[in-house]
C-alpha cells in the first residue's frame, strides 16, 4: 500500500559525449492502489523507468519516492517492492513452493510455518496449490506466469512492478490473464506499475496510462482520455488500432487545404467553428481523424465534409472491415466500417469526415491544438474499480 | 471541451513537477533523509556492485596477479641479472646481455626456426584434418558419439603417455609405422617385381623416424597432430552445428554441389572456430615441451630443438638462469603476439 | 538413383572407420605389446595380440605398477584438491566478473583470460625461486603436513595456473544464466553471496562437471611443473615416475606400454565415463 512518485527522473547511460539519455525528466505520481501502465514503443525507456523504481538501475537525476520517502539509494531488497519479469525469472532448481518462499526467507524474519501459510494461501488464491511441489521446468507457460505472480504477491509488497508479464503467453491465454490480473490487482488494491508495448493491454488494464517516447513522458491520462484527448500526435498515433489518420494541411480562411503533387483539385476541408478558433490562419497543422469516425459511402454527411474516393483495399476482420480509400483530392486514409457493410476494392464511394471528430496538431511540435468534441463520455471512467 | 489546451488537462506532468519540487525540499529538510543523505556516498560505495564483487574475484585474482603477472615480471627481472650457477640472482647489476646473446647463439636460431615450423605446420595440418573430420561427422552418421569419442581420445592422454606410444610406433625395426610401410611397400614391390626392376620401395621408405635429423621434427608434428586434431574436430563441429539447417537447404536449392556448398557457404562461417582453435594450437606449439622431453630428454638435437625445450635445458640443466629467463621472455612475447590481437578482436566483437 | 548415394555413404563410413583405426592404432599397439614377452614383441607385428602362451605375460604390468604405485598415489593427493579448488576459484571469479555488473570488469577479465595462454616456461625460473623462498620461511607450518611440501607446492601452483581457464569456462556458462532471475533474487532480498550460494551454485552442477573433468585431466597429465617443482623422490607424481621408467627400461617396450596405460588409467576412465563433459571443456577453452 503506497503512493509512488517519480520526480524529474532521468537516466543517462555512459558519460561525457557519448552519453545516451534513456529516460528524460519523467515526473509522474501513482496514488495508492492505482494500476498505472507504462506504454510506448521499444526503446522508449519504459523498462528502464521500471528498473529504476525497482532499484536495478541507478537514478542519474531526480528522485523516486515511496510514500513520501526517497528510495533512490536504497538497495532493491529494502524497497518493499516485488517485480514480475517478462521471462518470469523463476529459479529452475527450486520447486514452486521454494520459489515463492525464497523472498520471504531472504527479506523477512517470519517464522517458517508462517512463511508456509502465506505461500499456501497465495497459491490457493492463484489456484496453483497442486503445482507447489513441482519445478518450473515441469510447468506450462501460463502456469509459470502464475507462479511468477505468486512469488510477487506472497511478499505482500508496497508496490508491484510488472515488466511485460504477459508477452510470452499465446494470444488466448494472454487475454484471459489480462482480465484475471486486473481483478487480482483490484482485489489486492496494491499500487502497480505495469510496463507493456501493447497498447491494447494498456487501454484495457490501466487505471491510467503513461505514454513514453524517446525517454520522454508524452501524456499521463486515463485510457479514454488518452484516446479521445491525445496530448500530441505521437499519443494519437500510438493509441488506437488501426491508428489515427494524419493529413498534413495548412489553415486558410477557416478551412484546411492540402497541396498535392499532381494537378487537380486540392483537398479542402472547412473547419467547424470550435476547431477554427483553435488555429491561426496561415499555420501548418496536421489533421487527425480516427478510422472509425470516417463514414464510408455516406448518404447523410454534410456535403462540405464529404469527399469522393476510390476504395483501394478492403481487409475484412469479421466484426469490421478495414477500408483503405484514396480521396480524389489527394490523401489516402484508412476507415473501419461495420463487418456487414459491403465495400469492394475499386469502387468509387463517398467518404465523410465529420467535423466534430477531427483532431488538429501543430505541424512542427506535434502538440494537440484541438481535440474532437464529445457529448457524454466519462473520460474519468475506470475499469473494474468499484 | 474542445479548447486548444484541452488535452493538456489530462497530463499530470506539469502539475506534479512543481509539487515534486516542494516535496523534495521538505523531504530533505525533514528527517532521517538528511542523515541518509550525508552518509549516502559511503553507503552507496559499500552497496555498489563493484565492492560486493571483490570477495568473489579478489582471491582468485590475487593468485593470477602473483603467479601469472608477478612471475612474468620477476622472470624479466631475472633475465637482466646474468644469474647462473648455484648462487642467488644479483638484482643490483642489470643488463640486456642475455638478450644480446640470443642473437649470437646459433642454437637459439635453430630452435626459433624449428618452433616456427612446428607452430605453422602443426596448426595448419591439425585444423585441416579437424575440419575434414567435423564435416564428415556432421553428415548425420550412425555411432556419431562413439566415433567422436575415439577421435578426441588422444587429447585426454598425457604427453608422457603419448610420447611413449609414439616412440614404439616410430621404432625403426618393430614399430607399427615402418611395419605398415613395409606391408604396403612390399605389395608395391611385389607388383613392380613383375616389371623386372626392383625399386626396393619398402626399404627406401622405412626410416628411423625420430632419430634421423631429416624426419625428427615432422615425426613429432605428425604425432602431435594425431593428438590434437580431435580437438579441432570438436571446435569445428560446434561451429558447424551453430549454422542453421536452413542454410544447407537453401544452398542445395540454389543448386550448389556439396563441395561448393562447403567452400562457399559453410567454411567461411567457421572463421570464428578457426581463429579460436588456431590460437589454442599455436600457443600450445609454443609451450610444447613434455612430448619432446620424454622422447629426447633435454637434447633433441639441432633439427628438433624448440624454444620451450631449449629454455628448460639452458635454465634447469645448465643452470644459466638468466639466459633461460630471456628465452622464456621470447616465448612469452610470441604468445602475446598471438593472443593479443585475438583478445582484441574478441573484445571488439563483444565476445569477452 | 540409390546406387551412387549408397556408395557414397559406404565410402563415408570407410573413411570414418579408417580414422578410428588411425586414432586407436597407437593405443592398440601399446595395449597388445604390454601383454607380450620381450621375444613376443620383437618377433610379432605390433598390433597382433600375443601368439601363444610363451609370448603372453602380465609381468610387465606387475613391474610397472610396482614402479608407479607411489606416483599414482601422489598424483591423486596433488590433483584432486588442486582440481576442486581451481574450479571453485574459477566459479567465484566468474560470478564476480559476469553476474555482478561493474565498470572495468572487462579489463580484469582480460587479465584472467590472457592467463589461459601463458607459456609456463616464462614463469618457471621465478616459480622455483618463489617456492624455495617460501620453503625456508614456511618450514614450521609446512612441517605439519610431514614431507609432502613438494606435493603441496605443486598443488597450489596448479590451482593458481588453473584459475584462468576455470574462470573462462564458468564465465561462458554464467553469461547464459537468466539475468532477470538473478535480479529477481536480489529483489527478493538476497545478498550477492546468497544469490551465489542459493541460486548460482546449485545451477552450476553441469559446468562444475565439465570444469572438474577438464582440470583433473590437465593437472594429472602435467609433466613440466612436476619436473621443476618436485625434488623429493618420495613426492614424485606419476608422470615424472613414468618418464623415469621409460628412461631406465629403454628397450623394454612391454614395460613402457604397461606403465603408460597405468599412468593414463585415471584419465582414461574419466574420459570414457564423461567424454561429453571433457569435449565441452576442450571446446570451451577459448
Amino acid at each position: 500500500m503506497a503512493r509512488l512518485e517519480l520526480d524529474s527522473v532521468t537516466k543517462r547511460f555512459g558519460d561525457g559525449g557519448d552519453a545516451v539519455v534513456a529516460v528524460d525528466d519523467v515526473t509522474v505520481e501513482v496514488p495508492d492502489g492505482e494500476f498505472l501502465v507504462l506504454v510506448g514503443p521499444s526503446g522508449c525507456g519504459k523498462s528502464t523507468t521500471l528498473r529504476m523504481i525497482a532499484g536495478l538501475e541507478t537514478v542519474t537525476d531526480g528522485e523516486i519516492r515511496l510514500d513520501g520517502s526517497r528510495i533512490n539509494d536504497q538497495p532493491p531488497a529494502q524497497r518493499d517492492i516485488a517485480m514480475v519479469f517478462q521471462s518470469y525469472a523463476l529459479y529452475p532448481h527450486m520447486t514452486v513452493r521454494e520459489n515463492m518462499r525464497f523472498g520471504l526467507e531472504e527479506s523477512t524474519d517470519l517464522p517458517a510455518d508462517e512463511q508456509n501459510d502465506r505461500v499456501e494461501s497465495t497459491a490457493e488464491m492463484l489456484d496453483i496449490t497442486e503445482l507447489l511441489d513441482r519445478k518450473p521446468g515441469e510447468l506450462s507457460g501460463g502456469q509459470r506466469q502464475r507462479v511468477a505472480l505468486g512469488r510477487a504477491i506472497v511478499r505482500d509488497p508496497a508496490a508491484f512492478l510488472m515488466d511485460e508479464p504477459l508477452s510470452n503467453l499465446d494470444a488466448k491465454l494472454r487475454s484471459e490473464m489480462r482480465t484475471e490480473l486486473q481483478q487480482l490487482q483490484a482485489d489486492l488494491d496494491t499500487t502497480t506499475v505495469y510496463v507493456t508495448h501493447d497498447q491494447t493491454e494498456a487501454m484495457t488494464m490501466g487505471d491510467r496510462i503513461a505514454i513514453l517516447d524517446g525517454g520522454e513522458l508524452q501524456q499521463v491520462a486515463t485510457p479514454l482520455e488518452a484516446y479521445h484527448r491525445p496530448a500530441n500526435r505521437f499519443v494519437a498515433g500510438f493509441i488506437g488500432e488501426p491508428s489515427m489518420n494524419f493529413v498534413p494541411a495548412a489553415v486558410e480562411g477557416g478551412a484546411l487545404t492540402a497541396r498535392r503533387a499532381t494537378a487537380g483539385d486540392a483537398f479542402r476541408y472547412p473547419l467547424p467553428a470550435a476547431a477554427a478558433d483553435a488555429v491561426d490562419d496561415g499555420t501548418d497543422v496536421t489533421l487527425g481523424i480516427r478510422p472509425e469516425d470516417i463514414v464510408v459511402d455516406a448518404v447523410d454527411v454534410d456535403p462540405d465534409h464529404a469527399f469522393e474516393a476510390t476504395v483501394e483495399v478492403v481487409e475484412p476482420t469479421g466484426s469490421e472491415n478495414v477500408v483503405h480509400v484514396e480521396l480524389a483530392a489527394g490523401p489516402s486514409v484508412v476507415a473501419t466500417v461495420d463487418g456487414l457493410q459491403q465495400v469492394r476494392a475499386g469502387e468509387t464511394v463517398s467518404v465523410g469526415i465529420p467535423g466534430d471528430a477531427v483532431h488538429l496538431f501543430d505541424a512542427r511540435s506535434g502538440s494537440a491544438l484541438h481535440s474532437r468534441s464529445l457529448d457524454s463520455v466519462d473520460l474519468e471512467s475506470r475499469r473494474v474499480r468499484p | 471541451m474542445g479548447r486548444p489546451d484541452g488535452p493538456r488537462d489530462g497530463e499530470s506532468t506539469a502539475g506534479t513537477r512543481t509539487d515534486g519540487g516542494v516535496a523534495d525540499e521538505t523531504a530533505a529538510g525533514d528527517l532521517p533523509d538528511a542523515a541518509a543523505g550525508a552518509a549516502s556516498p559511503l553507503a552507496r560505495l559499500r552497496r555498489s556492485e563493484f565492492v560486493q564483487s571483490i570477495p568473489f574475484w579478489g582471491p582468485p585474482g590475487l593468485l593470477v596477479l602473483v603467479f601469472v603477472y608477478g612471475a612474468v615480471g620477476w622472470n624479466f627481472l631475472i633475465s637482466l641479472t646474468g644469474w647462473q650457477g648455484l648462487g642467488q640472482p644479483e638484482y643490483g647489476d642489470l643488463s640486456l646481455g642475455a638478450y644480446r646473446r640470443l642473437f649470437e647463439d646459433p642454437s637459439f636460431a635453430a630452435a626459433f626456426r624449428n618452433t616456427a615450423v612446428l607452430l605453422l605446420l602443426f596448426t595448419v595440418l591439425s585444423l585441416l584434418l579437424g575440419l575434414a573430420l567435423a564435416i564428415l561427422i556432421d553428415r548425420d552418421i550412425r555411432f556419431e558419439n562413439t566415433i567422436r569419442t575415439v577421435y578426441l581420445l588422444p587429447m585426454s592422454l598425457s604427453f608422457v603417455v603419448t610420447a611413449i606410444f609414439w616412440r614404439w610406433m616410430y621404432n625403426p625395426v618393430d614399430g607399427l609405422i615402418n611395419e605398415a610401410i613395409r606391408g604396403v611397400g612390399g605389395a608395391v614391390d611385389a607388383v613392380v617385381f613383375w616389371t623386372a626392376v626392383d625399386f626396393g620401395v619398402a626399404d627406401a621408405l622405412t626410416q628411423a623416424w625420430i632419430s634421423d635429423p631429416r624426419f625428427k621434427l615432422y615425426a613429432i608434428i605428425f604425432a602431435l597432430m594425431w593428438q590434437f586434431s580431435g580437438y579441432c574436430m570438436v571446435v569445428y563441429l560446434a561451429g558447424l552445428r551453430a549454422i542453421p539447417t536452413a542454410q544447407y537447404e537453401a544452398a542445395r536449392i540454389d543448386g550448389a554441389s556439396a563441395v561448393r556448398m562447403y567452400l562457399r557457404v559453410i567454411v567461411p562461417q567457421l572463421r570464428a572456430s578457426t581463429m579460436s582453435a588456431a590460437v589454442v594450437l599455436m600457443v600450445f606449439a609454443l609451450k610444447a615441451f613434455d612430448f619432446l622431453f620424454v622422447l629426447f630428454g633435454v637434447n633433441p638435437g639441432e633439427s628438433a630443438d624448440i624454444l620451450s625445450v631449449m629454455m628448460y635445458r639452458v635454465a634447469f640443466d645448465r643452470r644459466q638462469w638468466a639466459y633461460g629467463a630471456a628465452i622464456a621472455m621470447v616465448l612469452f612475447a610470441m604468445a602475446l603476439s598471438v593472443i593479443g590481437p585475438y583478445l582484441y578482436l574478441q573484445h571488439r566483437r563483444g565476445d569477452l | 538413383m540409390t546406387g551412387p548415394v549408397d556408395r557414397r555413404r559406404a565410402a563415408l563410413y570407410v573413411v570414418l572407420l579408417a580414422m578410428v583405426a588411425f586414432y586407436l592404432a597407437p593405443l592398440e599397439a601399446g595395449l597388445v605389446t604390454a601383454f607380450k614377452t620381450e621375444t613376443g614383441f620383437l618377433r610379432t607385428t605390433p598390433f597382433v595380440p600375443p601368439l601363444g602362451a610363451e609370448q603372453f605375460t602380465v609381468d610387465a604390468w606387475r613391474t610397472a605398477f610396482g614402479r608407479l604405485r607411489q606416483g599414482l598415489l601422489n598424483s591423486v593427493l596433488m590433483a584432486v584438491p588442486a582440481t576442486v579448488l581451481s574450479a571453485l576459484f574459477g566459479s567465484l571469479a566468474a560470478y564476480g566478473l559476469t553476474n555482478l555488473e561493474w565498470r572495468g570488469q572487462v579489463g580484469v577479465l582480460v587479465l584472467f583470460v590472457a592467463g589461459v595462454f601463458l607459456p609456463y616456461q616464462s614463469v618457471l625460473v621465478p616459480l622455483t625461486q618463489f617456492w624455495s623462498a617460501v620453503d625456508l620461511a614456511g618450514r614450521v607450518p609446512l612441517a605439519v603436513v610431514g614431507g609432502n611440501e613438494g606435493l603441496i607446492q605443486l598443488s597450489i601452483t596448479h590451482i593458481a595456473y588453473g584459475v584462468p581457464i576455470c574462470t573462462v569456462l564458468f564465465r561462458s556458462y554464467y553469461a547464459t544464466l537468466d539475468e532477470e532471475m538473478l535480479e529477481a533474487a536480489r529483489l527478493d532480498g538476497a545478498s550477492a553471496l546468497t544469490v551465489y550460494r542459493r541460486i548460482v551454485l546449485p545451477l552450476s552442477v553441469p559446468i562444475f562437471a565439465v570444469t572438474l573433468i577438464y582440470q583433473f585431466t590437465n593437472i594429472w597429465n602435467d609433466l613440466l611443473f612436476a619436473l621443476v617443482l618436485v625434488n623429493d623422490p618420495s613426492n614424485q607424481v606419476v608422470t615424472v615416475a613414468l618418464n623415469e621408467l621409460q628412461g631406465s627400461f629403454v628397450n623394454q617396450y612391454n614395460l613402457q606400454m604397461a606403465g603408460a596405460f597405468i599412468a593414463a588409467l585415471p584419465t582414461l576412465v574419466v574420459y570414457v565415463l564423461f567424454g561429453e563433459q571433457f569435449a565441452k571443456g576442450v571446446a570451451g577453452e577459448t
